[in-house]
């Protein structure tokens, strides 16, 4: 019994770190109808640039967030800007984003690939072997913190969506593109802040997995099929809906391993993504994905 | 009708395959067969030939693999970004059947090729429920399970991989059997895929690509027809990774289901012209060149990945009716490659 209830105190402090990643990548399809398949590559990114600090110049992964934050932010605008926006209307919009961000991960791979070579990466700061004791149940310190900043971040999106003007424009374009065009939300513009907001969730996200994981370049695929279960069993495009399947993935994926051994445990989040997009496309809070 | 009427009127300008209307295409395709059937022996007399002919049967091979897609990709609108799953499946089948039965994969190719196929039928039964993204979703899902699968499954050598024996030929023909098997299956693909284009299903297929629900409600078995395109369009697929997992002797998930590979069978049909029957054929074989190219010029794989990349944003960008589309469009298709 305690053993299981350690697992699941494992799988939930990784929820955290899930459902900053899956936040980013939901915001992006929920204002935009942007299938973001480079997400993960994005936030390889980060993590290089976190990877990089670290090294040369000793700082510490989660403060680097500093920086990767606001840099992948405006990465995110100049790619909107340059890619998405010239075709926003496009009658095979959704298919094309998914080709296009297909396309986009190809590039970071190899850009990331030929800066850092295809050697498994990692930054290693003190906290990242260390572990906390409560009571009876043990926690591993760098996921530990990785989780209460997540959550942090995460409270901060939520804040900014409630309570800023800005925020009330991305929710309702999230809501209904088109009726918030028609009450006067300058849809192109919150499209390019949403999108940079997503970027920067993966930046964050990027940081906090420096050391919590191993990467490198090609590694992204898998992330992005874990981050895609996440929200396709939350529902696309629902916040809510991503912490919900960020936390139930993560446990799940946990229980897998202890049982069928670590190797088995990504095929709980592939066969999610394939099952839940089979029989419930719309996820548990979403509404129906349409072509 | 309306969705099936809109596909015929598009239709009319084809001619019959060597009707008096298109000598030059007749000719042309005549005179190219029987040069790549040929073409091999000139290693009997120089022997220097063999990276040409590796590199002619690495695009029969592509050609094959990209026809075959172009079925559901092209003709029916469904972009499958997991078609690497056949070539392994296929691949893996014959390598068994090699390694523990001792049976040529010359031989069980064909058999590798409806394996595919059988499983493109129960894949497809399942994942074209759905449409637009969440497919595309499914079919990269679908690669990452198989692989997870090869990855733990001893019998097939599990993630280290399954080592074949070395055909024991000499070194002037020893591509020869490679070779004419890629071309027999370039071929046939594309003549599938040609047939297909002028049947009654083809029809009935770009119906679904241009709106589904009014295809349905002219009458279209839509699911149907969907998930039969599905699975022809795995049939050669399977055969090829039949013949080329013989080919380097070695089979390995690291190799075979790359999602890279899936993303290069789109983007030489993209480039070439997606729904057309010689765009995919064009796309195979500037796309392979364009690749060796920049192989031996920028030497690093990275940034190999790096141009592969790029291209596939520009033609998305700029070119979304790919080289043949785009040549039509504008009036300046030349006669030899106007396959429709």
């Amino acid at each position: 019994m305690t053993q299981m209830v350690q697992i699941f105190l494992l799988g939930m402090s990784l929820g955290g770190v899930y459902a900053l990643m899956a936040a980013g990548l939901t915001i992006v399809f929920g204002v935009m109808r942007i299938v973001n398949i480079a997400h993960a590559a994005f936030m390889f990114i980060a993590a290089y640039i976190t990877y990089f600090l670290f090294q040369s110049f000793g700082v510490d992964p989660i403060l680097s967030i500093l920086v990767t934050m606001p840099v992948m932010y405006l990465l995110g605008v100049v790619v909107y800007r340059l890619v998405f926006a010239r075709i926003a209307d496009s009658s095979r919009f959704a298919e094309l984003t998914v080709l296009l961000t297909f396309s986009l991960a190809l590039v970071i791979e190899g850009l990331l690939g030929a800066m850092f070579t295809n050697i498994y990466r990692s930054t290693n700061p003190r906290y990242a072997t260390d572990a906390i004791l409560f009571g009876n149940f043990y926690l591993p310190e760098g996921q530990f913190y990785a989780t209460l900043i997540s959550l942090a971040l995460l409270g901060g999106l939520w804040l900014f969506l409630r309570t800023t003007r800005t925020g009330y424009a991305i929710r309702a374009a999230m809501q209904n593109r088109t009726a918030a065009q028609v009450v006067g939300v300058d849809v192109s513009r919150i499209s390019t802040i949403a999108f940079g907001l997503g970027m920067a969730m993966a930046g964050a996200s990027g940081s906090l997995s420096s050391f919590l994981f191993t990467f490198f370049p090609g590694k992204h695929w898998e992330w992005v099929a874990i981050l895609l279960s996440l929200i396709v069993l939350g529902g696309m495009g629902s916040l809510l809906g991503s912490l919900v399947g960020a936390f139930a993935l993560a446990v799940s994926a946990a229980y897998v391993s202890y049982f069928y051994g670590p190797t088995w445990s990504p095929i709980t989040f592939f066969l999610a993504l394939f099952l839940i997009l089979m029989f419930r496309p719309r996820g548990l809070f979403g509404k129906p994905m349409e072509a | 009708m309306s969705a099936a009427a809109n596909a015929k009127t598009e239709l009319q300008s084809p001619g019959l395959p060597g009707s008096a209307s298109k000598p030059a295409r007749k000719w042309f395709l005549a005179a190219l067969l029987i040069a790549l059937l040929l073409f091999p022996l000139t290693n009997l007399v120089s022997g220097s030939m063999n990276y040409v002919l590796f590199m002619m049967l690495y695009i029969f091979m592509y050609i094959a693999m990209a026809s075959s897609w172009n079925i559901i990709g092209g003709y029916t609108g469904y972009t499958s970004l997991g078609h690497n799953v056949f070539f392994a499946i296929g691949a893996y089948f014959s390598g068994v059947m090699l390694v523990y039965f001792k049976i040529s994969p010359y031989l069980t190719a064909p058999l590798a090729g409806l394996l595919a196929m059988g499983v493109g039928l129960l894949v497809g039964v399942i994942s074209l429920r759905t449409r637009g993204p969440a497919f595309i979703i499914s079919t990269v899902a679908m690669i990452l399970l198989v692989k997870i699968t090869f990855d733990n499954w001893d019998y097939i050598g599990g993630s280290n991989g399954l080592s074949l024996p070395i055909p024991d030929l000499d070194v002037t023909i020893s591509k020869f059997p490679p070779y004419y098997a890629m071309l027999l299956l370039a071929v046939g693909a594309v003549y599938l895929s040609y047939r297909i284009r002028h049947s009654k299903f083809g029809l009935g297929l770009r119906a679904i690509s241009q709106d589904e629900t009014k295809a349905e409600v002219a009458g279209i078995n839509t699911n149907y027809y969907k998930i039969l395109a599905f699975a022809i369009s795995a049939l050669f697929v399977g055969m090829a990774g039949s013949i080329w997992g013989y080919y380097l002797t070695y089979l390995r998930p690291n190799i075979f289901l790359t999602v890279l590979m899936a993303a290069q069978l789109v983007l030489m049909t993209l480039l070439g012209g997606k729904g057309t029957v010689a765009g995919p054929v064009v796309g195979a074989v500037v796309f392979i060149l364009a690749n060796e190219f920049f192989v031996s010029q920028l030497g690093f794989t990275e940034l190999n990945i790096v141009a592969t990349g790029v291209l596939m944003i520009v033609v998305l960008l700029f070119f979304p009716e790919g080289i043949v589309g785009t040549l039509k469009e504008r009036g300046k298709l030349p006669q030899f490659l106007d396959w429709e």
